[in-house]
This record gives structure tokens, C-alpha cells and sequence, in this order.
């Protein structure tokens, strides 16, 4: 083993060389980030002295309690913090009603095949291809008429109406394989429908249940064209108030404040993701390779 | 009335029409083996007794009431899937409870059955795993404990060894056969495999293409095969079937068989009135192993032995017999010898036919030729 044949050696060249690709690669993907989170931290005077790269001398949270609380948006003074929570109260009834009608799409759609279930599941599928600005018109109608415009419920309704064709198609799959004799089993066994869907079926969901939660969450929650155009004022998500927050500055812009902001903005999405994240993978895979 | 009585039963998928009139009846405690090749339509059958296939045209009875409308649940049938279908997310014991429980019986009452089912199959100590923690024997038993716990009326088992290796096929086999002894229950039983059909059955009813071939005892589908088919299918190594042709000899009617040299020519002692008529035309005969033997083995008391000398093609040992190959009307001929014969491929040995025990078949319908009298017979024992 003194010697390693070149094979081998040719074999870890090419590994050195790879990794250093995707080193380079992480490095221009990760790079944004570390201007962000640096730059929220450091004064605006530090800011103005140039050096983009550097971390902070002084560090300082005062930027980031700024975003939060006391940054002007528009003519309020408030800081992200109210639209913050606008966006969880759209971001959780939308992931949760979106979610539990995809699972019934998908049980009804395997398991009580009725003519036709393959026209429907195309249909619901069909909505995943519909570009958002295309309905941005008659949904904006459709609202006007339920008297939800510029509410965080008309954005609920729009995610969730949005929602349904992935989640539908993510759980379909799951229960595509997920085996028939198991319901027919519970059928003797005295179950009905909805006890079978939550009893059997529902608890052997949470690959797919996570891939739903974290798709539909990171969609809702970064959405900014639905927001800007179906809510305005005090109910816009969190999208909107850091676009305008960005925008509203005057004189001076508070670089520190507004990455501050979207830092918050962001936060969430990448606490679902690094809690949820192993299972994001194996539950895609799920609906495609037996296990 | 008999226990249960399927009674003219179609199923139609669309224009492809699975099942053509079944006809079968059982009593209580029968153990009742539905078996053919995949596609006969055997499942089917079962799904439709157990109700999760509709049923197109006919009658179910079970217990004198029909079940035709009845949904699964109310039945008071349960069932062994080949899957096995246990629950991923409950453990053994909520496995076996879920019956109990979605029929609301108190949590205590529901406790002691499972307990009385889990001690009965010895899985007292899996109660609290769930079934990916289970080996496949453990599997299968939680998947009868689950229908034993019910105690139903009408127990179906669909394959449920097909997924086991052999071994534990063959022990789990006996263990069925056990229980069904000790608790005496009703059982219908699908498999494709004969030999199953064999060691467990009561009654077979041999099924293909939907329809169904033979209805009898194991003995009597083996020995009074009502057809080619039954012939063929049921039996390992399978019936010898040859071409032969019936000509008469002082008045009686023999089978002649062509083979290497001269001709053999086989009395005919069963079903010798129906071969009167079939006088010059060919036939198929259809001998068992068995029934063609060394001379020392051949069963004489009870027989009717004919020996003839013919050539060995090929000795197979199996260790408990010696399979001796020769050729009859142009097809292999295997004859079941004792073990140790000193027998070489291409010499010539004495074989001993036991034509009691051979059966004549139309080439042409496939139908068995037998007497008015054991036709009688057959069928009697069919709706005995």
C-alpha cells in the first residue's frame, strides 16, 4: 500500500478538483448572506468607510432593533414587526388548510377512485403551470366580491386556492404507493373514511407532510406579488413592508436597517428548513422509489 | 342449508367477464381451498365474499342470509391479506385491537381479547413493537391475530404464505392447519400453489378462467380428476398424461400405447362401461407416479397391476424416491421407484401399472370419460 496505483491517485485529483469547483461555488452563493448579516451589524459610519467584506469593528445590534421595532414605513414609525406577524397569521392558516385538503385530494384520488379521477388530478395539476400574474385580475374581482380585499384573509384564500395543486400532487404520489390492501384491511375492520384517513393513512404521512409544510411555508411566506396587490396598508406581509421600507427611506439610506430587516424577513424560512430539511429530501424520494 | 353458499356468482369488469357462474357450497368447519393459476379469478372470488368487490350477478349466503349488499364490516367476516396489511403507525396490539376497537367494545374487554389472541399464536411479547420491527413469520401471525380476534364467522385467507421463504412456509402452514383444527372455523383459502391446496383444504375447487373446474375433497380432486386440467394442475410431479387409443379385446375394452418397441396394451377396469363406447379413437390416459412403479413396490392387494418391460430414458433420484423416465406415445413417463434401484439410463426394466387407478380423458373436450355410477359419485361428494 506504499505506492498507490495511479488509478487511485488519478482518482483523488479528480476529487480535489471537484471539491474545489463547488468550494468556489458555495463561496459565490454564500457570499451575499455574509455581506447581509455583517452589514447588520455594523454602524452606518462603518458602512460609509467602504469595506464591504470586513466584519464589524463596533458590533452593534441596534440596526436589527431598529427593523424591528421603530423604522419607517411609509408614514408609520413602527419597524417590521407588525407585518411580521401579518405574515405568520397568513403563512400558518394557508400552509395548514392547503396541506390538510391536498392529503384528502390525494386519499380520495388514490384510494376512492371514482370515474373520472384522472381528469380532476390533471385539472388540479394543470393550476401548478399557471403563471401568478395571470390571475392576479379576477382574483383581485373574486376578493372584491367576498369582501376579503386588503385583508390577511384574502391572502389566506388566495395561497391556500394556490396551495391545493401542489399539495395535491405531493400527496397523491405518496398515497400512489401507498398500499390498498391496508384500507380494504380497515374497511373489515369496521373503519370508515375519515377514520381510515386519519387513523392509518395520516400518521404514515411525515416525509410528505414535511415536504408540504416546507414548500408551502417558503412559497407563502416569500410571496410578494400576491401581497403587494391583494393587501396594502397594515395588512401586508412582511415581502411588502421590507420592499417599502427599502423604498421609503429618505436622505441617508440605512444600509444596516434595511439588512437588518430582510435578515428578518428570511429568518423563518431557514428555521423550517434546517429543522425539517433531512426529511425534505427522503420525502420527495418517497413517491418514486419504494421503501 | 350449508354455511356457506356461493350461488351462481358473476363478476364483470366492464366487457371482460372475470366470473362465469360459480357454483360452490361448504359447511361449518370446512376448510375451503380456492386454487388455479394467477388469473382464474380466485381472488376475485375472495374480495367478492369479503365484499370489497361487488358482486354482478348472483347470490352470496352466508348462515342462511344473503350478503350481497352487506358492507365489509357488517359481514362478520375477517381476513389475512398477502400483504399482511398491518398498520405502519400502531403497534402489534393496536393492530389487533383496531377491530375491537371501531366496533366499541370497552378498552378492558378489548385488552383481554388481544391478550387471549396474542398468548394463542405466541406473540405475547410483541404487543408493544410495531410491524417494521417484525419479522415475516412474526408479521403473518399478527396479521391472523387480527382476524382471530374478531372471532367472526368466516375467516379468508388471500396467498398468506406467498410471501414467506420456504421453510417458514411449510411451518406456517402447519400452524393453519393447527388452528383451524383446535378452533374449528370456517375457512376459505387462496393460493396458486397445489400442494397447499392439498395439505390444508377440506374441500378444493380447482378454478381457471373463471370458471370453476372441479369441487371435491383433496382425495378425490386428486384421484377423480374431472378433467385435463385438474389433471394436470394438481400434483407434483404431475399426472402422466399419454396418448393412447381404446380397441377391444375379447369383448372388453384396452388402451394400446406406442413406445419405443412394441405396443403396450393396458386392461381397463375403471370407468370400463364409458370406454365401450369409445372403441378405435384416441384418448389420453392419465397415471399418476405413483401408480407406475417397480413391481416389488406396486401396490398389489389393492390394485390391479399390469407389468410390461421398457426402456429407462433417465433416473432421477430425489432421495426419498427414485423418479424412473421412459417414453409412452411419444411423451416422458415418469414412474416412482424405490430408492436404490440399480437402474442405469438406457436399460431395460420391468414397470408395473396399477390400472385401477388410471383415468381416461376426450383429447378433444378435455373432458374425463367416466361411468354414470362414479360421475354419481364425484358429484355427490362435491355437494356432500
Amino acid at each position: 500500500m506504499s505506492v498507490a496505483p495511479p488509478t487511485v491517485r488519478r482518482g483523488i485529483a479528480t476529487r480535489a478538483l471537484l471539491y474545489a469547483i463547488l468550494l468556489v461555488f458555495a463561496v459565490i452563493y454564500l457570499m451575499p448572506l455574509y455581506v447581509m448579516l455583517t452589514t447588520s451589524f455594523k454602524t452606518l459610519e462603518e458602512i460609509h468607510q467602504g469595506n464591504m467584506l470586513a466584519l464589524p469593528v463596533d458590533w452593534t445590534l441596534a440596526p436589527w432593533r431598529e427593523a424591528w421595532g421603530s423604522a419607517c414605513i411609509g408614514l408609520e414609525c413602527n419597524g417590521v414587526h407588525g407585518y411580521f406577524f401579518n405574515s405568520i397569521k397568513i403563512v400558518v392558516p394557508a400552509v395548514l388548510i392547503s396541506g390538510l385538503l391536498g392529503a384528502f385530494n390525494g386519499y380520495v384520488l388514490t384510494k376512492w377512485k371514482f370515474r373520472g379521477h384522472k381528469i380532476v388530478f390533471g385539472l388540479i395539476l394543470f393550476s401548478c403551470f399557471i403563471p401568478f400574474q395571470i390571475i392576479l385580475l379576477p382574483m383581485a374581482r373574486v376578493l372584491g366580491i367576498l369582501h376579503l380585499a386588503n385583508s390577511t384573509w384574502g391572502l389566506v384564500l388566495v395561497h391556500i386556492v394556490y396551495g391545493i395543486g401542489f399539495t395535491t400532487l405531493f400527496f397523491r404520489n405518496f398515497y400512489a404507493s401507498f398500499p390498498d390492501e391496508l384500507v380494504r384491511a380497515a374497511q373489515l375492520d369496521g373503519a370508515g373514511f375519515f377514520v381510515i384517513f386519519f387513523r392509518i393513512l395520516l400518521p404514515a404521512s411525515i416525509p410528505i407532510i414535511v415536504v408540504t409544510i416546507i414548500w408551502q411555508f417558503t412559497n407563502v411566506w416569500n410571496d410578494f406579488l400576491f401581497g403587494v396587490s391583494f393587501a396594502s396598508g397594515d395588512s401586508a406581509p412582511i415581502t411588502v413592508a421590507l420592499n417599502n421600507l427599502v423604498n421609503s427611506s429618505t436622505g441617508v439610506k440605512a444600509y444596516n436597517v434595511n439588512m437588518a430587516a430582510a435578515m428578518v424577513a428570511a429568518v423563518p424560512t431557514l428555521i423550517v428548513y434546517i429543522l425539517a430539511g433531512k426529511y425534505f429530501l427522503r420525502g420527495l424520494m418517497s413517491g418514486s422509489v419504494k421503501g | 342449508m350449508s354455511f356457506l353458499h356461493i350461488n351462481n356468482v358473476h363478476k364483470r369488469f366492464g366487457e371482460t367477464h372475470v366470473l362465469k357462474g360459480i357454483d360452490i357450497a361448504i359447511e361449518q368447519g370446512d376448510f375451503l381451498v380456492l386454487v388455479g393459476p394467477s388469473g382464474c379469478g380466485k381472488s376475485t372470488l375472495l374480495n367478492m365474499i369479503a365484499g370489497l368487490d361487488s358482486i354482478s350477478e348472483g347470490e352470496l349466503l352466508l348462515d342462511g342470509r344473503c350478503i350481497n349488499d352487506l358492507h365489509p364490516s357488517r359481514r362478520d367476516i375477517a381476513m389475512v391479506f398477502q400483504s399482511y396489511a398491518l398498520y405502519p403507525s400502531m403497534t402489534v396490539a393496536g393492530n389487533i385491537g383496531f377491530g375491537l376497537e371501531m366496533r366499541k367494545v370497552p378498552r378492558k374487554e378489548r385488552r383481554e381479547a388481544v391478550d387471549r389472541v396474542a398468548r394463542l399464536l405466541q406473540i405475547e411479547n410483541l404487543l408493544e413493537r410495531k410491524p417494521g420491527q417484525l419479522s415475516g413469520g412474526q408479521r403473518q401471525r399478527v396479521a391472523m391475530g387480527r382476524a382471530l380476534v374478531r372471532d367472526p364467522q368466516l375467516f379468508l385467507f388471500d396467498e398468506p404464505l406467498s410471501n414467506l421463504d420456504a421453510k417458514l412456509r411449510v411451518d406456517m402452514r402447519t400452524e393453519i392447519k393447527q388452528l383451524h383444527q383446535r378452533l374449528g372455523t370456517t375457512i376459505v383459502y387462496v393460493t396458486h400453489d397445489q400442494i397447499e391446496a392439498m395439505t390444508l383444504a377440506s374441500r378444493i375447487a380447482v378454478m381457471r378462467g373463471g370458471e370453476l373446474q372441479q369441487l371435491g375433497t383433496p382425495q378425490a380432486v386428486y384421484d377423480d380428476p374431472n378433467n385435463l386440467f385438474v389433471a394436470g394442475f394438481m400434483g407434483s410431479p404431475s399426472m402422466n398424461l399419454v396418448k393412447a387409443r381404446i380397441v377391444e379385446q375379447s369383448g372388453l375394452p384396452v388402451a394400446q400405447v406406442a413406445t419405443d418397441g412394441a405396443t403396450l396394451t393396458l386392461p381397463i377396469v375403471r370407468d370400463r362401461d364409458a370406454l365401450r363406447g369409445w372403441c378405435d379413437r384416441d384418448v389420453i390416459l392419465g397415471l399418476r407416479p405413483e401408480a407406475i412403479t417397480d413391481p416389488a413396490s406396486a401396490n398389489h392387494g389393492e390394485g390391479n397391476i399390469h407389468e410390461a418391460e421398457l426402456p429407462v430414458a433417465l433416473v432421477e433420484p430425489t432421495g426419498a424416491d427414485l423418479y424412473v423416465v421412459t417414453s409412452l406415445g411419444g411423451t416422458n413417463v415418469n414412474a416412482r421407484m424405490r430408492p436404490g434401484t440399480p437402474l442405469r439410463a438406457g436399460e431395460r426394466t420391468r414397470f408395473a401399472f396399477d390400472v385401477s387407478r388410471m383415468v381416461v380423458f376426450d383429447p378433444e373436450s378435455e373432458q374425463r370419460i367416466r361411468d354414470a355410477y362414479t360421475a354419481d359419485v364425484a358429484s355427490l361428494e362435491a355437494t356432500a
